[in-house]
């Protein structure tokens, strides 16, 4: 698109045309799948899932949780460069923002199908509880979307100019309408847009620790009812498995998207810090799950215990071990552990991927094995497995942000037309 | 078959009311007989009974009949006589005139009177202004009693209309070790209705929320759904109408619907609230609204199962919570349970 008149080139997206051919009808097809799941989900209601009374949350909370603890993590990424200024790591914060934002409109979606009566999703801000946490989180999230939209903005919008005053077609004019009118390209302009940037990430930080990600653990931490919760360790673990699964995708995006969009050499130093930080998470995040399932054994209280042996050895502890630990912590900490393995690009992209997968069974190991013993003796026990509609929406909801994801890659300029560092 | 006995209904039997009228005078007790039994004068007892039935009929005036009786009655009572209130004036029927009643020598007053007086004594007792008079719903369910029948359970979906998958009411057949003395024994679970209430607590949209009358109520026009009530409730007694119908068993299952805190819906229809909503037991407001008890109390075959207000220190219920066999289901939660069991 770029023309011979400027010498200007910007054009993100794919390079190779058939693979952009290709990955598009990939997502239709599963766009179509979730599409059909969701007006089976519409018109049947919530008999179209396997939850019941005793189950009553499933795989669409785990997915809502998974997504918002992928936001929060990227979001602290791209803090590492915004506000504490880890040299090195401009190249990826715009990236980190973008799919925080997108990870956000996913788990919100994800809330929406599962509410019971999906036509009253404002409620919560007609009505509100003051003792609830759920009440706050949906406060906390629209917040937090904000900040995250502002700290894009600022990180972008010198660049949203460049490409609005340089370029042509559609980037430029959709850029030109992004800056919202602030149009200067100069080095004061500059100063300004980092000092707005690092102010709203402080705001922002806070936000995504203890009200987004800590507050969406609180909202199971403080439920009495299921001990399996009822942790004071359980939001930070909540917090950390978040920053894991966000540094996961943060590195695979920057592997994917500087060789398949940029066609570029990957930078090996910024990939090894990035794999080096990764790693650290993961050893953080499984001693806190073994101090976790130590305190909860050694109490005795029976409700925990039986729960953890649920986990451990139940009819779902295949999610434990292999994905849980075997994608989200041995394989990748196994891929992280030679410096040369941690600069091969394709190798980090598997280890980012494992470790986004795993960290899926993280999630759904909370959810659910809290719900399958009683809350009393005599009543039934639960069980679950999501019903094929539940899949197939999620599917489909996942599918609608990686859609979102190409497109704004494709048409805004993520990576930093000065390729990062100043 | 005929015409004669077009009156008559098919299980009903066929008596006149003359013959009923008899029936009762066999019953009746013999006046002279009774009033020998006490150490008032029976022959004044004989006749002011005469006379009141000439009240009745409207044969002579209220007025008449008391000014006829007052000294007789005050030398037979004395004291009694003059301090119990009266309450025969200004009700609509057989009453007395203002003059009258100050003619009198006992105390005279209007029954609202009376009972504005009564109402005070016991408030007094109370003596919490906070609690005022306000009930609080409460019940206490015999162990002893419960035969495990589930009759409870019928009666409530029954009175509820609840859909599969919902029932307000279980009984819960196997419970180890939370009593001492029995090992395996039926506990009744309806909501427990708690003072403190973590459902309540947790509701984004304040859709649920304690009422005076101490039962927590759900208000399905406005609860959206999200089900972290039934994550947050300590007795599993929540449960989530998925639209699900009887259809296949019963004709017309979805016709009628019950007032549910007193709203009536009219059918039961797809996408309509109730469904998608949580519910649970509501003590049966829409009938302790009409004076009525809970299904599950009033069809209990073992009577183990009480309705009162629990505020009220004089009631069954209340005494029978502060028992020594009494206890709340899962007390250290704090939610403090309006219902009680008796071990
Ligand atoms: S028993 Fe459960 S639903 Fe009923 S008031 Fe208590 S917490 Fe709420
Ligand atoms: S399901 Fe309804 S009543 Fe329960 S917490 Fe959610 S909105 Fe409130």
């Amino acid at each position: 698109m770029a023309t011979d008149t400027t010498h200007f080139e910007f054009e993100p997206g794919f390079t190779d045309n058939r693979l952009r051919v290709v990955w598009y009808a990939a997502l239709a097809v599963l766009l179509l799948i979730g599409g059909a799941a969701m007006i089976l989900r519409i018109t049947e209601g919530m008999t179209s899932t396997n939850l019941t009374s005793t189950t009553p949350w499933g795989a669409w909370v785990a997915f809502y949780i998974y997504f918002v603890g992928l936001s929060a993590g990227a979001f602290l990424v791209s803090t590492l460069a915004n506000v504490f200024g880890v040299s090195g790591m401009h190249r990826v914060d715009r990236d980190a923002l973008f799919a925080a934002i997108i990870s956000m409109v996913v788990a919100l979606m994800f809330v929406w199908v599962d509410l019971g009566r999906m036509d009253r999703m404002y409620f919560p801000f007609i009505w509100r509880q003051l003792t609830s946490a759920l009440s706050w989180e949906v406060h906390a999230y629209v917040a937090y979307i904000a900040v995250l939209v502002t700290e894009l903005y600022f990180s972008m919008r010198i660049d949203l100019a460049r490409v609005a005053e340089r370029g042509s077609g559609l980037r430029a004019g959709l850029s030109g309408l992004l800056t919202l009118g602030r149009r200067s390209t100069s080095e004061a302009s500059r100063v300004t847009d980092r000092k707005w940037l690092t102010r709203a990430g402080i705001v922002g930080i806070p936000l995504a620790i203890f009200l987004v990600h800590g507050g969406t653990g609180i909202l199971f931490a403080v439920s009495k009812a299921r001990p399996y919760w009822n942790s004071g360790l359980f939001p930070v673990i909540f917090v950390v498995s978040a920053v894991l699964s966000g540094t996961a995708l943060v590195m695979m995006l920057y592997v994917l998207r500087t060789k398949l969009f940029d066609d570029e050499p990957v930078d090996r130093d910024l990939l090894n810090r990035l794999a080096v930080l990764l790693a650290a998470f993961i050893v953080v995040d499984a001693a806190l799950t073994g101090i976790e399932m130590l305190i909860a054994i050694a109490s005795l209280h029976p409700h925990e215990v039986e729960t953890w042996a649920v986990i451990l050895f139940g009819e779902m502890s295949w999610s434990f071990w292999w994905f849980m630990v075997g994608m989200g912590w041995l394989f990748p900490l196994v891929m992280l552990s030679k410096r040369e393995w941690r600069e091969t690009p394709w190798l980090m992209v598997l280890a980012g991927l494992s470790v986004v997968i795993g960290i899926i069974a993280v999630r759904f190991n909370i959810v659910v094995p809290a719900q399958i013993l009683p809350v009393m003796e005599g009543l039934p026990h639960g069980s679950y497995f999501p019903s094929l509609v539940e899949w197939a929406t999620s599917i489909g909801m996942i599918a609608v942000g990686l859609l979102l994801y190409t497109i704004g890659a494709e048409l805004l300029p993520l990576t930093p037309l000065d390729r990062g560092d100043h | 078959m005929s015409s004669s006995n077009d009156d008559v209904q098919p299980g009903v039997p066929a008596v006149e009311t003359a013959a009923m009228d008899a029936m009762v005078e066999i019953e009746r007790a013999d006046p002279r007989e009774e009033l020998a039994k006490t150490d008032h004068d029976t022959e004044l007892g004989i006749a002011m009974a005469e006379d009141a039935k000439r009240v009745s009929r409207g044969d002579i005036s209220a007025e008449a009949y008391w000014e006829k009786y007052d000294a007789a009655a005050e030398r037979e009572f004395g004291d009694a006589y003059r301090e119990t209130p009266n309450p025969s004036i200004q009700s609509t029927d057989q009453t007395i005139d203002a003059g009258t009643a100050d003619s009198l020598s006992c105390t005279v007053g209007s029954i609202e009177s009376v009972a504005c007086e009564i109402d005070a004594a016991s408030a007094d007792e109370m003596d919490a202004a906070t609690d005022g008079n306000r009930t609080r719903w409460g019940m206490v369910i015999d162990l002893q009693k419960c035969v495990g029948c589930d009759s409870c359970t019928v009666a409530c979906k029954a009175e509820n209309r609840t859909p599969p998958g919902v029932s307000y009411n279980v009984v819960m057949e196997e419970e180890h070790g939370e009593f001492p003395n029995v090992t395996r024994t039926n506990v009744p679970r309806p909501c427990m209705q708690c003072e403190e209430p973590p459902c309540v607590q947790v509701c984004p949209v304040s859709a649920t929320y304690k009422m005076d009358n101490g039962v927590v109520n759900i208000d399905y026009d406005r609860c959206i759904g999200c089900r972290y009530c039934m994550i947050a409730c300590p007795y599993g007694a929540r449960y989530f109408d998925f639209g699900e119908n009887y259809d296949d068993e019963v004709e017309g299952a979805g016709e009628i619907t019950s007032p549910e805190y007193g709203v009536d819906r009219g059918k039961r229809q797809d996408g309509e609230s109730p469904i998608g909503n949580v519910r649970k037991c509501s003590f049966c407001t829409h009938r302790l609204e009409r004076g009525e008890e809970p299904a599950c109390v009033e069809t209990c075959v073992g009577d183990a199962r009480n309705m009162g207000d629990l505020n009220d220190p004089d009631s069954d219920v209340a005494e029978m919570a502060d028992s020594t066999r009494s206890f709340q289901l899962k007390e250290s939660e704090g939610t403090d349970p309006n219902v009680y069991y008796l071990k």
